[in-house]
C-alpha cells in the first residue's frame, strides 16, 4: 500500500499504535499454525445466512466467515482493497470493470468465475427478496466481458461502489446453491467461497463452520474450524470466557472491561470503529426544525467528559460521522462544535426557545443506554435545555421515531457506519431516507455534495468532496454525534493474531490458536 | 353420586382445554400486534427505505388484517404446523423441540431438589411446632422466598464455576447425548430455581401437617397408643399428600416461568431464551408456538394433579 498523503500516514500510523498498546497481534509470540477450534461467544442470533435477505448489522460477524468479498478492506483505514476481485478500474465515470481472482471455487466445488458474479449481482440488485437493492442502485446492468472479467454499467457516477462491493453486496453464493434452494434463498444452508465452509445452525444456540480446505488465500484459515455459541446476555457471555467454556467474546460494552481484566486467564484487545453513539433529529417538526436549537444541542455536549463517564474512556469524542483514522475525516469540521454551554443558551435565545421548555427524545431502556441518558440530561440542562428520555425496547424505539408514527423530536441510538461513507450520508441526509426520521428535505447543496462524492475515484477528490458533505451536515446539525465506541473484544490468552477493524464488525482472518 | 369413568373425565377437561388454548394465543397474539415495534423493519434491514418496508410486509403478509393473520397461523396449528420463524426460516417445532428438553432437564432437577429439601424440613418443622428447629426452618424458607433467582444464580456461578471451577458457568448439553453431562450444566440452574421451591414446599407442608396433627381423629390415634413416627408416616403425611400433589402442580407452573430469566444467566437455549427472543423481535410465530407448548403443558400438569388427587383421596369431586 502506498501513503498518499501526511494524514493518512498519521491515521496509519495512530492505527498501528492502538494494535502496539494493546500487545497486540503483531507482537503474538511464536509462529502462526494450524489447528483448534476456535469457540466465540456471539451476541445474536442472525437473522440470516443469506447475505441477500439477511437485516441484522450483527449478521457480518458469522457471515464474514463463510462468505468472501469481491472487495476487502484495511483494517485500520477502510480503505477498499483486493479481494475476489483481485484488481477493479474504473475505465469511464460509468463503467466499473472488475478481474476476478483466477482458480477460486465455492465450497461445493462450483466455480468462482464471471458468470458466478454476474448471477450474484442481478440477483442481489433486482430479487424480490433481496434486502440489499437499494445498495446497487447505481448498477444499470452487470455484463460478462471474460471469463473472468465482469462490467458493471452504471447509471450514474458511483465511486462508492467497491466500499459497497467489501459489505454484503459483495458476498459471493455459490449460484449451483443458490439454484437448488427452495425459494432460491440460502438463509439455512449458506454456501458461499470464504474460509469456513458451513456445518450447522441450531437458531438462537450454536453456528459451527469448518476449515474450507480449497481456500485461495495461502496457508489460511488456521483454525479447523470455528463454533458459535449464541449468548445475548453480555455479562453471561463474558463469563463463559472467563471460565474457559469459551476463547472469545466481541462487542462487549465498555463496562466489562474492568471487570473482565481481573480474569487471570483473559485479554483484552480493543481499537477504534465507525460505530457512533448519536442523537437522530427530527428537523420537520418542533423544536428541532430551528437550525439554531440544533446546534445548541451540539454545543451543549461536552463529549470529552461524556466518554470518560459514560464509555469507560473506551471511545473517540465524535463531532461528525467518521472517526479519526478513517481516511475521509476533516480536522476542521472537527472544530465546528466545541464543548461551549454559554453558546447554546444564546443560540437558544435567538431562536426564541424558552429557557426549561421540555424537549421529548426517544431512547433505548437497556442499562448502558439510559446510564447515557443521564449524563446528557445533565449536560442539557447546564445549556438551559429541560431534556425529557422516552424509554421503548430497540425495535420499539426506532420503529417510532423512523416509521410512520414520528415520535418524538429526537431518537438517542447509534450508527453502525458504512464501509463507504457515502452510503452513511445518503443513508440519513438525504429528503426520503428511512433514518431521515422525518423525510423533511436537505439542502439541495448537500445532495449534491453526496452525489459529488461518488462521483470520482481518486481519493483526494473524494475526501475533498466528504469534507463538504460534513461540513454541510453539521452547519445545519442535522444530528448530534457523541461518540465512536472502540470494539472491545476480551479473549483467552491462546488466542493469537486478532486484529481489531474499523468497521467493528469482526473478522478473524490472521487468528491462530496456541496449544 | 357414581363416579364417572376416568375416560370421560379426562375427554371432557380436555374439551374445556381448547377454548383455554384459543384464548391464550389469541391474547399474547393480540399484545404482540399492538405493542410498537414491526418485524419488518428487522426483516428490511440495515438499508431499509419506506418502500422496502412496505414490501416486506406483502411477502411476509404481516399487511393482511389482524384476525386474517391470527386465523392463518390457527389454521396451520390445527394442522399440526407451527409454522417457521419469520426472521430465520427454522421450523418453530424444531426450534421448540430443541429448546423444550433443555428447560425441562432443569425444572426436574429444581423439583426433585425442592422436595428432597422442602419435605423433610416441613415435616421436621410441623413435629415440634415453635421449637428452634422450627424457628431455623422458618427463617431458611423466609430467605429462600425472598432471594431472587438471577441473584442466587450469579452468585453460584461465581463461587461453584468461577472459583471453584466444579461446575459448567453457562450452555448446556443434550441430556440424550450424555446423561451425566446434561445434568452437569444443569444442575446450577436447578438449584438456582429450586431454593423457592424448597421454601415452598417446607411452608406449605408445616402448616397442612400441622391442621392434620390437631385433628381430633390424630388424638384419637395417640390414645391409641400408635407412636409418634406411625402417626406421621402412615396417616399425617398420607392426609397431607393431596396438599403436597397441589403444591407441586402450582410449583412446576411457577418453574417454568422462572425459566425465562434463569435460561438469560446461564445461556442455556430453552424455552425461556426462545420466547425472549422471539418477543424483542417481534417473530411472532416463534412466541405463539412457545406460548402453545407452556399451555398444553400447564393444562396437562392440572389434569394430571387433579386425577391423582382424586385417586388418592376418593372424596374429591371429579
Amino acid at each position: 500500500m502506498t501513503i498518499t498523503t501526511r494524514r493518512e500516514a498519521i491515521a496509519l500510523i495512530s492505527g498501528a499504535l492502538v494494535s502496539a498498546s494493546l500487545g497486540g497481534p503483531a507482537f503474538a509470540q511464536g509462529a502462526a499454525k494450524k489447528g483448534g477450534t476456535l469457540r466465540i461467544s456471539a451476541p445474536a442470533n442472525p437473522s440470516s445466512l443469506d447475505p441477500a435477505t439477511g437485516g441484522a448489522g450483527s449478521d457480518h460477524a458469522f457471515l464474514f466467515t463463510m462468505y468472501d468479498t469481491l472487495v476487502e478492506w484495511e483494517f485500520e483505514t477502510l480503505k477498499p482493497r483486493p479481494g475476489l476481485a483481485e484488481s477493479w478500474k474504473f475505465t469511464d465515470p460509468t463503467t466499473l470493470v472488475l478481474n476476478i481472482r483466477a482458480g477460486v471455487t465455492f465450497h461445493d466445488g462450483t466455480p468462482l468465475d464471471a458468470k458466478a458474479v454476474k448471477f450474484n449481482l442481478d440477483r442481489n440488485k433486482s430479487d424480490p427478496k433481496s434486502n440489499i437493492k437499494a445498495d446497487l442502485l447505481s448498477v444499470a446492468s452487470v455484463e460478462v466481458s471474460g471469463p473472468l472479467q465482469v462490467t458493471l454499467k452504471l447509471n450514474t457516477p458511483d465511486t462508492a461502489l467497491p466500499g459497497i462491493l467489501s459489505d454484503r453486496a459483495g458476498m459471493m453464493v455459490s449460484p449451483t446453491a443458490l439454484k437448488a434452494a427452495d425459494g432460491g434463498v440460502v438463509t439455512r444452508k449458506p454456501v458461499g467461497a470464504g474460509a469456513y465452509s458451513f456445518v450447522s445452525w441450531a437458531d438462537g444456540e450454536k453456528i459451527v463452520v469448518k476449515r474450507n480446505e480449497k481456500y485461495w488465500k495461502p496457508n489460511r484459515p488456521y483454525p479447523d474450524g470455528i463454533e458459535f455459541s449464541i449468548i445475548p446476555e453480555l455479562t453471561t457471555g463474558a463469563r463463559s470466557v472467563t471460565a474457559g467454556q469459551n476463547d472469545l467474546i466481541y462487542q462487549l460494552p465498555p463496562r466489562q472491561k474492568a471487570i473482565i481484566e481481573r480474569a487471570s486467564s483473559v485479554k483484552v484487545v480493543h481499537g477504534p470503529t465507525l460505530y457512533v453513539f448519536q442523537i437522530f433529529l427530527n428537523w420537520a417538526k418542533p423544536p428541532f426544525d430551528n437550525v439554531k436549537v440544533r446546534q445548541a444541542l451540539n454545543f451543549a455536549i461536552d463529549r470529552e467528559s461524556f466518554v470518560k463517564a459514560a464509555l469507560a474512556g473506551l471511545a473517540e469524542p465524535a463531532y461528525m460521522n467518521l472517526p479519526k483514522s478513517h481516511w475521509a475525516y476533516d480536522a476542521e469540521v472537527a472544530k465546528l462544535y466545541p464543548y461551549d454551554p454559554a453558546k447554546a443558551r444564546k443560540l437558544l435565545a435567538e431562536a426564541g426557545f424558552k429557557e426549561g421548555t421540555q424537549i421529548e427524545i426517544g431512547g433505548y431502556s437497556d442499562q448502558d443506554s439510559v446510564q447515557r441518558e443521564e449524563i446528557l440530561i445533565e449536560q442539557f440542562r447546564k445549556a438551559g435545555m429541560n431534556v425529557r428520555f422516552v424509554n421503548a425496547p430497540i425495535a420499539e424505539a426506532s420503529a417510532a421515531f423512523f416509521g410512520p408514527e414520528k415520535k418524538g423530536s429526537g431518537l438517542l441510538a447509534a450508527w453502525t457506519g458504512r464501509p463507504d461513507p457515502s452510503l452513511t450520508y445518503s443513508l440519513m441526509f438525504t429528503k426520503d431516507a428511512y433514518y431521515n426520521g422525518g423525510r423533511a428535505p436537505v439542502p439541495p447543496e448537500l445532495e449534491a455534495a453526496i452525489r459529488e462524492s461518488r462521483a470520482s475515484e481518486d481519493i483526494d477528490i473524494r475526501r475533498k468532496a466528504f469534507a463538504t458533505v460534513q461540513r454541510l451536515v453539521m452547519e445545519n446539525a442535522f444530528v448530534v454525534p457523541l461518540a465512536f465506541q472502540f470494539e472491545l473484544v476480551a479473549m483467552n490468552k491462546k488466542v493469537q493474531g486478532y486484529k481489531p477493524n474499523l468497521l467493528g464488525k469482526p473478522k478473524y482472518d490472521d487468528v491462530w490458536l496456541e496449544s | 353420586m357414581a363416579r364417572r369413568s376416568p375416560v370421560k373425565v379426562i375427554g371432557s377437561r380436555l374439551l374445556q382445554a381448547l377454548p383455554v388454548i384459543l384464548l391464550a394465543t389469541f391474547m399474547v397474539f393480540a399484545l404482540l400486534k399492538l405493542v410498537p415495534g414491526d418485524i419488518a423493519v428487522t426483516l428490511a434491514g440495515d438499508n431499509a427505505t419506506d418502500t422496502r418496508i412496505a414490501e416486506i410486509r406483502s411477502i411476509y403478509g404481516l399487511d393482511r388484517p389482524f384476525l386474517v393473520q391470527y386465523g392463518a397461523w390457527l389454521g396451520k396449528v390445527a394442522q399440526g404446523d407451527l409454522s417457521q420463524s419469520l426472521l430465520t426460516g427454522e421450523n418453530v417445532a424444531t426450534s421448540i423441540g430443541r429448546a423444550f428438553p433443555n428447560t425441562l432437564l432443569i425444572v426436574v432437577i429444581a423439583m426433585v431438589l425442592a422436595l428432597v429439601t422442602g419435605i423433610p424440613m416441613g415435616v421436621i418443622a410441623a413435629v415440634k411446632p415453635n421449637g428452634w428447629v422450627d424457628k431455623l426452618v422458618s427463617l431458611i424458607a423466609s430467605v429462600g422466598v425472598a432471594i431472587p433467582g438471577f441473584w442466587l444464580a450469579m452468585i453460584l456461578v461465581a463461587e461453584f464455576s468461577l472459583k471453584l471451577n466444579w461446575l459448567p458457568a453457562t450452555g448446556a448439553k443434550s441430556f440424550s447425548a450424555s446423561p451425566i453431562e446434561a445434568i452437569r450444566y444443569a444442575l446450577l440452574p436447578g438449584i438456582a430455581i429450586a431454593a423457592y421451591g424448597m421454601a415452598e414446599v417446607a411452608r406449605q407442608l408445616r402448616g397442612a401437617l400441622l391442621e392434620v396433627l390437631s385433628s381430633q381423629y390424630v388424638r384419637t390415634l395417640h390414645a391409641k397408643g400408635l407412636s409418634m413416627s406411625r402417626i406421621l408416616w402412615q396417616h399425617g403425611l398420607k392426609n397431607v399428600s393431596v396438599n403436597l400433589l397441589t403444591i407441586i402442580s402450582l410449583l412446576v407452573n411457577r418453574m417454568l416461568a422462572a425459566t425465562v430469566v434463569i435460561e438469560a444467566v446461564f445461556a442455556i437455549p430453552g424455552l425461556g431464551s426462545l420466547i425472549v427472543r422471539g418477543a424483542i423481535q417481534r417473530d411472532f410465530p416463534i412466541v405463539q408456538g412457545v406460548v402453545f407448548t407452556v399451555v398444553v403443558v400447564v393444562i396437562a400438569v392440572n389434569l394430571i394433579t387433579d386425577l391423582l388427587c382424586a385417586a388418592i383421596d376418593p372424596r374429591i369431586e371429579q
